[in-house]
């Protein structure tokens, strides 16, 4: 008996310890660029800083103690009701403030240090998640469940993704050849992707061999090095938005002599879907892998 | 002071001169302004992006921090009060920055960016924002930094007594801004990521980050050289004469150039490297305070420091509350209103 | 009678360019001075060093009886004032304005005036005859008015030198007549001592008690009117024929200039009498 007393007390100290503040129930957790921060067991008002993690957190399910999100945040549609709190660089602290947040998410690059240290002055947690990569995509969707109680939900995602991820794998493990692809993130300059982005990592899993590899995260080109390249497939994000499309399109058309234009396979994708490291992704691979070798994807859904 | 035969004379025709009028005309300028700006400071501090109420602010100061205005008590407070005092030293240092470069080179095309402070700024900045650094220490410093090298290197390049030639310290300037610009545009056509849109924002000059211990040590480091210059306005006078007129009457034009420089420069680059360089102040508030309130400086300095600071706080306040998202550059704002607003003063004294 | 002015041996140059070279004189209280000499014999030079603006290469210069170098800018500008050819340029102030800034070195920091500096310069404006142009910008007034009021200034720094460069170089008739006749009245009854640089002989001789002719930076001549202005002397320094004789006003030497239809040739020169 007095051993078990000892036993709870003790228990009960050393969780006053791991607890710190004697205020509402909360716990401390690190976050993606190893901070340690104090975050409530059950938040209830979140704000968002990122239209990626906006997406996740309505994966999750956790939409409803969503109060704030950053401007460009669309998808899903109903995010655009919510209030908005700036954009990712430069967020209105007044407006954050106001929506008195007990949780904050933030990527971390695109969101200024100087904001989380100032909202820290506020007593307001920030989050900073970084997801560079698929694996750290979903290590993402992981953890920010965690901290909003859906781990469950979070798990589920991923494991669809990662089912959907292997699906592609093993369609694109048939093909015969690995079609050349180049990615174009914009115009003038044109500018492609290199090995330290997400979107390369797409383009390899889907069977696809990124003209741009290098480790020059966006590198430029000249026309003429495109054309050199002899790309079998072009692919351009509608970053470049407007009717630019019709435009850079006929542009490339001028050329024949490349694999691409002969073979009418120049196409243009949504760069929302290919930018943000969301679950998304998994459907912009599907995606990929279809535009670029679409005769493996005749009559599969 | 020796036995002067001129001033033993007998009292001679009616007196035309009023009595002492510089103190006078010195306060009231002085109150009239200040009362501007506490007026400004006012709307400033009700009126944001979570909503304005001049009722609402009012309630908030006189019941303090009651449970339901305590959000807003803290908007008030700590979000918007640090930003509008912010301004304000923005605005005096940098009206205060024009008219010194204005009596100082003789040349009213002069602003407080001539010898090159901005650009010099800009590349520590950018510098600093492609290292990771935060905007405060590691960004402001480096963009000091920035801002003291061109600052030497235009001392270099001009040295000696052609110093003292005024065009010679303008065109030096002019040369090393413009090549400290080509050396931005490179930097700015070399960055592709996200840190483009940081250092564009910085560039147009960005009051968003004020924080309450930050503009204190601003004021610190701002305040003492405005009483400063206060001092030399009566000097900045006699320059205006001339070089030798000036020196005939007694002025020492080595060190009160110096000196003007010195002080001025470090003014003007402490508060560019903490916020970014706001354009137009500089050049327009000297002008339209002197055209309300005449060439005095004595008069000009006070005005420039209150009035300029208003300026600032008024334009930046539309800055916040124009865009239906975000906030627009408060140098946009400063350009679109000071231009109409020297214009109209301009026809008015040409009459 | 003290020397207010005292110069030894005093040398110049621009660079490596000599301007002025050994040239000594003394000037008394109370004197109505005046330099002329021929274009580039340093005359404005030898004004900048007695106003301490430049600073002599060789020999030295005494102002009341005390080193040049002894003086601190203000306490010089208290003992001499200088007038200078133009006024200044864009310089936006009023009359009024402009003749208080004359009480400069009097006054402390702000330079903030009080009633004593206010009454001088009030007596200063009505001495010079521009009271009532007190609230008229500098720059819509005629050259003439400039004038006097730049001297009104210079007044109100109660100096006991008055130095003028070339005062009426750029004046219609009526207002050089004015500004020489101003001088005279400052000298005989404040009892400030004139230094002039002028262009003009005549009007020089017309005033001056004492004369000095200096041509390429040197010493050509000192002395009361009559002694300076002889033909040989001007003739040599302005290297043109001249004419002086008496000037129908009385007692005042008048120099002539000779157009060359009136020079025969045949005549010996050293015939002609004055």
């Amino acid at each position: 008996m007095k051993p078990i007393c000892h036993m709870i007390s003790l228990l009960a100290v050393c969780s006053l310890f791991l607890h710190g503040s004697p205020s509402a129930a909360a716990r401390i957790v690190t976050d993606e660029m190893g901070r340690q921060l104090t975050v409530p067991d059950d938040p209830q008002r979140i704000v968002s800083f990122a239209p990626s993690i906006t997406e996740i957190i309505f994966a999750l399910g956790r939409e409803d103690r969503l109060k704030g999100v950053s401007r460009f945040s669309d998808f899903p549609p109903e995010a655009r009701q919510l209030p908005s709190v700036g954009s990712y660089i430069s967020l209105d602290l007044e407006k954050i403030v106001a929506l008195k947040p007990d949780l904050c998410f933030a990527t971390r690059d695109g969101n200024p240090k100087d904001i989380v240290r100032r909202l820290a002055a506020f007593n307001i947690p920030v989050y900073a998640v970084n997801p560079k990569g698929l694996d750290a995509v979903m290590e993402t969707i992981h953890r920010i469940g965690e901290v909003l109680n859906a781990a469950p939900k979070a798990d589920a995602i991923i494991d669809q993704m990662r089912t959907r991820i292997s699906r592609v794998k093993r369609w694109v493990a048939k093909a015969h050849r690995r079609p050349r692809v180049f990615f174009q993130i914009d115009i003038s300059p044109i500018v492609s992707v290199g090995t330290p982005t997400l979107i390369n990592e797409l383009i390899e899993i889907a069977g696809g061999i990124n003209l741009a590899k290098g480790p020059t995260p966006y590198p430029r080109f000249s026309r003429e090095q495109v054309l050199s390249l002899s790309p079998d497939v072009i692919i351009i994000t509608s970053m470049a938005r407007g009717g630019r499309f019709e435009q850079v399109k006929s542009e490339w058309n001028r050329w024949p002599s490349v694999p691409a234009v002969r073979n009418h396979r120049i196409v243009m994708v949504d760069s929302n879907l290919f930018d943000r490291p969301s679950p998304r992704l998994a459907e912009a691979l599907e995606i990929l892998a279809r535009l670029i070798n679409p005769d493996l994807f005749e009559g599969k859904e | 002071m020796s036995k002067s035969p001129v001033s033993g004379g007998p009292e001679s025709a009616p007196a035309t001169l009023e009595r002492p009028v510089l103190l006078k005309r010195l306060f009231t300028v002085s109150m009239l302004l200040i009362l501007f700006m506490t007026a400004t400071v006012f709307f400033g501090i009700s009126i944001g992006s979570t909503g304005s109420g001049v009722a609402e602010t009012l309630r908030t100061l006189f019941d303090g921090k009651g449970t339901d205005d305590a959000m807003h008590y803290t908007i008030i407070w700590r979000v918007r009060f640090p930003r509008v005092l912010l301004a304000i030293l923005v605005g005096a240092t940098l009206s205060l920055g024009g008219l010194v470069f204005q009596a100082l080179l003789r040349n009213p095309l002069a602003e407080p960016y001539i010898l090159g402070v901005s650009s010099g700024s800009g590349i520590g900045a950018i510098i600093g924002i492609l290292a990771g650094f935060s905007r405060f220490p590691g960004v402001s410093a480096t963009a000091f930094a920035g801002s003291m090298g061109t600052l030497f290197l235009l001392f270099v390049m001009s040295s000696g007594q052609t110093m003292l030639k005024k065009d010679t310290l303008l065109l030096s300037g002019v040369m090393v801004n413009s090549f400290c610009a080509a050396l931005i545009m490179f930097l700015l056509s070399i960055t592709q990521d996200s840190r483009l849109h940081n250092i564009m924002f910085w560039l147009m000059g960005d009051l968003s980050t004020a924080d309450l211990y930050q503009v204190g040590i601003l004021a610190i480091a701002l305040v003492p050289c405005f009483v400063l210059l206060l001092t030399l306005s009566n000097t900045m006078n006699l320059l205006l004469m001339g070089r030798e007129l000036a020196e005939s009457m007694g002025l020492n034009i080595k060190a009160a150039t110096i000196t003007l420089l010195v002080v001025t420069s470090f003014m003007v680059s402490f508060t560019v490297s903490y916020c970014g360089p706001v354009g137009f102040v500089g050049l327009v508030m000297p002008h339209v305070l002197r055209l309300a309130f005449g060439p005095d400086h004595r008069v000009l300095v006070p005005a420039c420091i209150f009035g300029g600071g208003t300026y600032m706080v008024l334009c930046d306040l539309l800055a916040r509350t124009l865009p239906d998202q975000g906030e627009m550059p408060a140098g946009v704002i400063t350009a679109i209103i000071g231009v109409p607003l020297f214009i109209i003063l301009l026809k008015r004294s040409g009459r | 009678m003290k020397h207010v002015i005292h110069a030894r041996r005093l040398g110049y140059s621009y660079g490596d360019l000599p301007v002025l070279k050994d040239l000594s004189f003394s000037v008394q209280q109370g004197d109505f001075f005046i330099i002329i000499g021929p274009n580039g014999s340093g005359k404005t030079t030898l004004l900048k060093c007695i106003a301490g603006i430049s600073r002599p290469r060789a020999g030295s210069l005494e102002i009341l009886g005390v080193p040049l170098q002894s003086y601190s800018r203000k306490s010089l500008a208290r003992s001499i004032a200088l007038v200078p050819q133009t006024a200044p340029a864009d310089f936006p102030f009023t009359v009024t304005e402009v003749v208080l800034m004359g009480r400069s070195p009097h006054l402390g920091i702000l330079g903030v005036e009080h009633e004593k500096d206010l009454n001088i310069a009030r007596r200063a404006m009505d001495f010079t005859g521009i009271t009532s142009l007190a609230h008229r910008k500098l720059d819509q007034l005629s050259g003439g008015e400039r004038q006097r009021v730049m001297i009104a200034r210079a007044i109100c720094q109660e100096p006991e030198i008055i130095l003028l460069d070339e005062p009426t170089a750029s004046l219609d008739l009526a207002h050089q007549v004015r500004i020489m006749d101003l001088m005279e009245k400052l000298r005989d009854e404040k009892r400030v001592t004139i230094l002039m640089v002028s262009h003009d002989i005549n009007l020089a001789a017309l005033y001056a008690n004492s004369l000095m002719l200096i041509k390429g930076g040197r010493m050509v001549s000192i002395g009361r009117p009559a002694e300076v202005l002889t033909f040989q002397t001007l003739e040599m320094a302005y290297g043109c024929p001249l004419l002086v004789d008496k000037s129908p006003l009385g007692d005042f030497q008048r120099v002539t200039l000779v157009p060359r239809k009136f020079i025969n040739p045949d005549i010996n020169r050293t015939t002609r009498t004055t």
